[in-house]
């Protein structure tokens, strides 16, 4: 019943579909008017760091592994960024930071033969001590031309950014690294057995995950104009979220960093939804919880459904 | 016992014995009960933490079970010691069944873990913030009952009684009982333990009720020695209890580990952190070496086979 | 010669695969490796390709190698397509890759390697078993080799795909290949080998041009075998211990049979036509949607018929009550209708007496880093537990008496972990495991699959004693020889139904499987 599987496959779009009706609809209703431009470019620069971090931890669970340090790099490249004041060189700088970062990780990972989530419970630890070593105390700026660059409040920069991060995985999953990422995903053992380099395709895309942690912490200090060395905490989870959202499998192989992307901009979105459906900001994240749980019920429910008609 | 709890006791010795030589006092009773007594919150979390790890599982709801039982005992307990029975059973209640409902998740809706609990981290962090209204509410600021909090004090705090009668629990319900032998059994190859029999879903579902009964009792113990229920009480507790799990030897995988392993690994975090601190190493500076004294220990004893 | 390896040494953990092992093929042959499980063939291969480093030694190997190894290399999640050209993918403009283009390549080469039927698109997740080796296969051959290593080929494959590999074998060795195999089945050896080496012990024992399959057995196991089937005809079967009627599941469409006690029934049939369904539904692990099935339970001492015995209730050890000491017997039908099948998991099916086996001992059978001890106890840890703690005496007593009785491990120690045993060795503790239970019926699927010859020959024994024993056997192998030599009875099985019943012992394999393939008469 391939229709029905591709709702597994497709479950980040029909999610954000979802959330984004009832965006449209609870905005409506409650300001008497269809949101404007400026609310959905708002959105968009809300949502652009976690839509980076969601993108570099995809590739991540797509080799079957996961990334806990993200929330360490973010900090760790927030506090350089606020620091320095995001002056185009030290962007660059940090950049090539957090791909470092990374690349730590995916050596560790890779090479020394540690569990994924526990190399990366350890570095988060060393580069949030890193962060708060740089950025005692939140503060920093960044350089105006960067920031109406980056995340303009006026105009749609956030979307070129945006495309330039979609056409990315597309041109990458269309390489043979691309395909060499599903392969490890998919059965490690056998990958090998037919001359994956394994190790090296590790590596790669934990440093690549460092290098979109980097890339989302310059777009924070662009929205937010400040540093905090606790910046990256909540990515952790939040990313996480957006790639199971995002129908990309935690075994690995199975699903698309799209998805991950557009589960980013649906978890983005359901603040709004139940800012706007007049819920208690206290329960916020009660919501936000069952919206996890139910979203993924729903595609393992399609995917149950399948096998039944195909049985 | 396996090699790894041995590898475990041993760096714990070590570091133990590092402080004793770092920081005078360190090797009294008084500061090794200090350390103890801290240790005990991370071995209670870790208890649980590592029941779900040892079949392949995750808990990262913790945190707010943890927050949401403390807070549930000091508004039930309002600091009167009469009302400690009722209030301890309904903390450890919602524990256990915010522990039901992940087991639930996890097993029969086939839900992986990391969503199940992530999302009950979220249920949980929404109900406890929202019911106590960001605890605002007129019976948040209560004490915990004095009797709770008298565990804490004399030479040989209750406290640690407490914690040992829960390592005692875990090590006999995991060596010595058909319970424990399934859950090895399921843990080491989920297919084939179903194929002789073993209700895995019942275990599993057992497995993540008592993770949630473990993050309650940290969250009554905290409350005990803090005195009062804060916001983000648990937060720290994630990490450090997956963090006490694989330092104690327990592998990630599942299927292999032991509680007197995750006690030493308990013991080893905390030390590290309080020796650290009492040599003035400031915040970044703790943060760093621990990651890198966690880092450090995977790579002697936590490294997967050989790929030939 | 285009493949030597000289005094080979290769030890994993403590176990020494390899020792002194010595090989050499030349262009243009066919050359089997014979041995048991653990000889050390699979070993000697991953070493000649280069998967693995030898300890000590050399090896040379001049050309372009391809290697299909045992354990099935495909990545699941790839498609067909991905799979087949994984290594050099066609690519346009900046290097990219061409899907469209990729699925018609792959297409191609299926066909021109006569693979029909597989769906390039397909994620090899979906395809069968017997498929997901032909593609494998087609790989292998599809880089055009200079030196072919299959390891265990035609496991997965029904005599007609064995045919078409054998030619595609023959075809790369008349244009000056090496082709290098191994396999557990001696008919394929002798029918495709130039040249046999027989391997013992992680060392290679001979290398002749023929030799006769006693020859063989003796040089692999160092003893000379009896007759290969024990004599079943004495054995007759009794009354009904399991009626099965209309049961659909699966690929299964209502299948109806009886089998009896002290019978062994088989189940035949080419690969993949709901012989698994069966085993798995009977077993309380399908998901049946029709028909009913009941159980006759001899009923011991102190042991409540059917499903009404809690798992936890206390029951008489079976170690120590005689098997066959019945007084009563009571019929209970543990599901009156299969849409209230109370067999809805394993667990239910030991309960009525029921034991399964399955072929897969590493997915489906061990625990392999838990003892022998623990593999063998978990189908009755209740039977000698009291109030949910494990009466350590009680467990050791029964478990060191059935390891000593299957001379498992050869004196090894039961609390080492199961991983460190021979592939026969494993099997025999999964069979230990339910033999403890004291089931009435055995539903034995495929269980000599990768093993030994000496442990086969144990294993035919066993099951005949079994059958001796008053014990009802279900039995399905890969091996429709096993079928043919072992079964009182054989249930043809096609496209999930039964299509034709031959009274036993066939005999010949050829039998049952022209009756496999032949179109029903009402057809």
């Amino acid at each position: 019943m391939p229709a029905v599987r591709d709702l597994q496959d497709r479950l980040g779009y029909v999610v954000l579909a979802a959330t984004a009706l009832a965006y449209f609809a609870v905005y409506t209703t409650s300001l008497g008017r269809p949101p404007g431009s400026f609310d959905y470019l708002a959105i968009l620069n809300t949502t652009m760091p976690l839509v980076l971090v969601a993108l570099g931890q995809s590739l991540v669970v797509l080799t079957g592994g996961i990334d806990l340090s993200v929330g360490g790099v973010v900090s760790l490249c927030v506090a350089i960024t606020a620091a320095t004041g995001g002056t185009p060189g030290w962007i660059l700088a940090v950049l090539l930071l957090g791909t470092l970062c990374g690349l730590v990780n995916g050596l560790v990972v890779a090479y020394g033969r540690i569990a994924p989530i526990l190399t990366t419970l350890a570095t988060l630890s060393v580069y949030t001590g890193a962060a708060l070593w740089v950025l005692p105390v939140p503060g920093g700026s960044i350089a105006p031309e960067v920031r109406a660059v980056l995340s303009n409040p006026n105009a749609p920069t956030g979307l070129g950014w945006l495309a330039l991060a979609v056409a990315g995985w597309w041109v990458l999953r269309r390489t043979r690294f691309g395909m060499r990422v599903y392969a490890v995903g998919s059965d490690e053992t056998a990958a090998r057995a037919v001359g994956v380099p394994v190790e090296r395709v590790k590596a790669k895309v934990y440093a690549l995950s460092g290098l979109c942690s980097a890339a989302a912490a310059v777009f924070y200090v662009a929205t937010t104009t400040a540093g905090d060395a606790n910046a990256g905490a909540p990515f952790i989870l939040t990313s996480i979220a957006s790639v199971v959202v995002g129908g990309v499998a935690f075994t690995g192989g199975k699903g698309s960093a799209m998805g991950a992307v557009a589960g980013a901009v649906a978890l983005t979105l359901v603040i709004d939804v139940l800012f706007f459906a007049g819920i208690d900001p206290l329960y916020q994240s009660l919501f936000q919880g069952l919206f996890l749980v139910v979203a993924v019920l729903l595609g393992t429910g399609a995917a149950l459904l399948a096998r039944r008609r195909s049985a | 016992m396996n090699r790894r709890v041995g590898y475990a006791a041993a760096v714990a010795a070590v570091v133990l014995l590092l402080g004793a030589v770092l920081s005078p006092g360190f090797a009294s009773w008084p500061g090794l009960r200090a350390v103890l007594v801290v240790a005990s919150f991370t071995g209670f979390v870790a208890a649980g933490q590592m029941l779900v790890v040892l079949v392949g599982g995750i808990d990262l709801s913790i945190p707010w079970v943890l927050n949401a039982a403390a807070i549930v005992l000091t508004t039930t307990g309002l600091g009167m010691a009469d009302r400690l029975p009722l209030a301890l059973a309904l903390a450890i209640g919602a524990g256990l069944l915010a522990g039901l409902v992940n087991g639930l998740g996890v097993a029969w809706l086939g839900v992986p873990a990391v969503v199940m609990t992530l999302g009950m981290n979220g249920v949980m962090q929404g109900l406890t913030l929202g019911v106590s209204q960001g605890l605002t509410c007129g019976e948040c600021g209560h004490y915990a009952p004095q009797p709770l909090r008298d565990l804490f004090a004399g030479t040989v705090p209750a406290a640690l009684l407490v914690w040992l009668g829960a390592a005692l629990f875990v090590t006999v319900l995991l060596t010595l009982t058909t319970f424990g032998r399934r859950v090895y059994a399921t843990g080491a190859n989920p297919r084939a333990a179903y194929l002789s029999g073993v209700g895995v879903k019942g275990v599993t579902v057992a497995l993540y009720t008592l993770s949630g009964g473990f993050a309650a009792l940290a969250g009554i113990m905290l409350v005990g020695y803090g005195g009062q229920a804060s916001l983000g009480l648990g937060d720290p507790y994630l990490f450090e209890s997956i963090a006490a799990v694989v330092v104690g030897g327990v592998s990630i995988l599942g299927g292999r580990g032991h509680y007197l392993g995750v006690v030493a690994g308990s013991l080893t975090l905390v030390a590290v952190t309080t020796v650290l601190r009492a040599q003035q190493v400031p915040e970044h500076g703790r943060l760093m070496i621990y990651g890198l004294v966690i880092l450090a220990i995977l790579f002697a004893y936590g490294r997967e086979r050989a790929h030939d | 010669m285009t493949v030597m390896a000289t005094g080979v040494g290769r030890a994993f953990g403590g176990v020494q695969a390899l020792r002194d092992a010595s090989f050499a093929a030349r262009p243009g042959e066919i050359h089997a490796l014979a041995g048991e499980n653990g000889a050390g063939k699979s070993t000697l291969i991953k070493v000649l390709c280069g998967a693995i480093r030898a300890d000590t030694g050399t090896v040379a190997v001049d050309g372009r190698i391809a290697t299909a190894f045992q354990e099935l290399s495909l990545l699941p999640d790839l498609t067909v397509a991905e799979n087949l050209l994984l290594a050099a993918p066609p690519r346009g403009r900046l290097g990219l890759v061409r899907r469209g283009r990729l699925r018609h390549e792959a297409g191609l080469v299926l066909s021109r390697y006569g693979a029909t039927g597989i769906d390039p698109g397909s994620p090899a997740r979906d395809l069968p078993v017997s498929q997901r080796q032909m593609v494998e296969l087609v790989r292998v051959l599809a880089s055009e080799p200079d030196v072919v290593f299959l390891d265990e080929p035609t496991a997965a494959l029904a005599e007609r795909e064995v045919d078409w590999l054998a030619g595609h074998m023959r075809r790369l060795r008349d244009a000056g290949a090496c082709v290098i195999f191994t396999s557990h089945r001696w008919r394929e050896i002798e029918r495709l080998a130039d040249r046999v080496t027989v391997f013992r012990n992680g060392t290679n024992v001979a290398t002749r041009d023929r030799m006769t399959e006693e020859e063989a057995i003796t040089l692999m196991t160092g003893r000379t075998l009896g007759a290969t089937y024990p004599e079943i005809s004495a054995i007759v079967p009794g009354e009904s211990a399991l009626t099965v009627t209309g049961l659909t599941s699966g690929r299964l469409r209502d299948v109806s049979f009886d089998l009896r006690k002290g019978e062994i029934l088989g189940i035949g049939g080419l690969a993949g036509q709901g012989q698994r369904d069966l085993f798995l539904t009977l077993f309380g692990a399908g998901k049946p949607t029709a028909g009913r099935l009941s159980v006759t339970r001899n009923t011991h001492a102190g042991r409540e018929p059917g499903t009404t015995a809690g798992p936890d209730s206390p029951s008489v050890n079976p170690e120590s009550a005689p098997a066959t000491a019945g007084p009563g017997r009571s019929s209970h039908r543990f599901a009156a209708r299969m849409e209230r099948w109370s067999a809805r998991q394993p667990k239910d099916a030991i309960r009525a007496g029921i034991a399964y086996v399955p072929e897969d001992r590493k997915a489906e059978g061990l625990l392999l880093h838990l003892s022998i001890r623990d593999n063998i106890a978990l189908a009755t840890l209740a039977r000698r537990s009291r109030a949910g703690f494990i009466r350590h005496q009680a467990e050791k007593a029964a478990i060191s008496g059935i390891a000593a009785t299957l001379a498992i491990g050869a004196g090894r120690s039961t609390s080492q972990a199961a991983g460190t045993l021979s592939g026969g060795n494993q099997q025999k503790t999964v069979m230990a495991r339910w033999l403890l239970t004291d089931a009435d019926v055995f539903l034995l699927y495929d269980v000599t699959r990768g093993v030994d010859a000496a442990t086969k020959h144990d294993i035919y024994h066993l099951i005949a004693d079994l059958a001796r024993d008053g014990k009802a056997v279900l039995f399905y192998s890969s091996e429709t020889e096993e079928i043919a030599g072992l079964c009182h009875r054989v249930l043809v099985l096609r496209e999930g139904r039964v299509v034709t019943e031959l009274p036993g012992p066939v005999g010949d394999a050829e039998t049952i499987v022209a009756a496999s393939i032949r179109e029903p008469a009402d057809a």
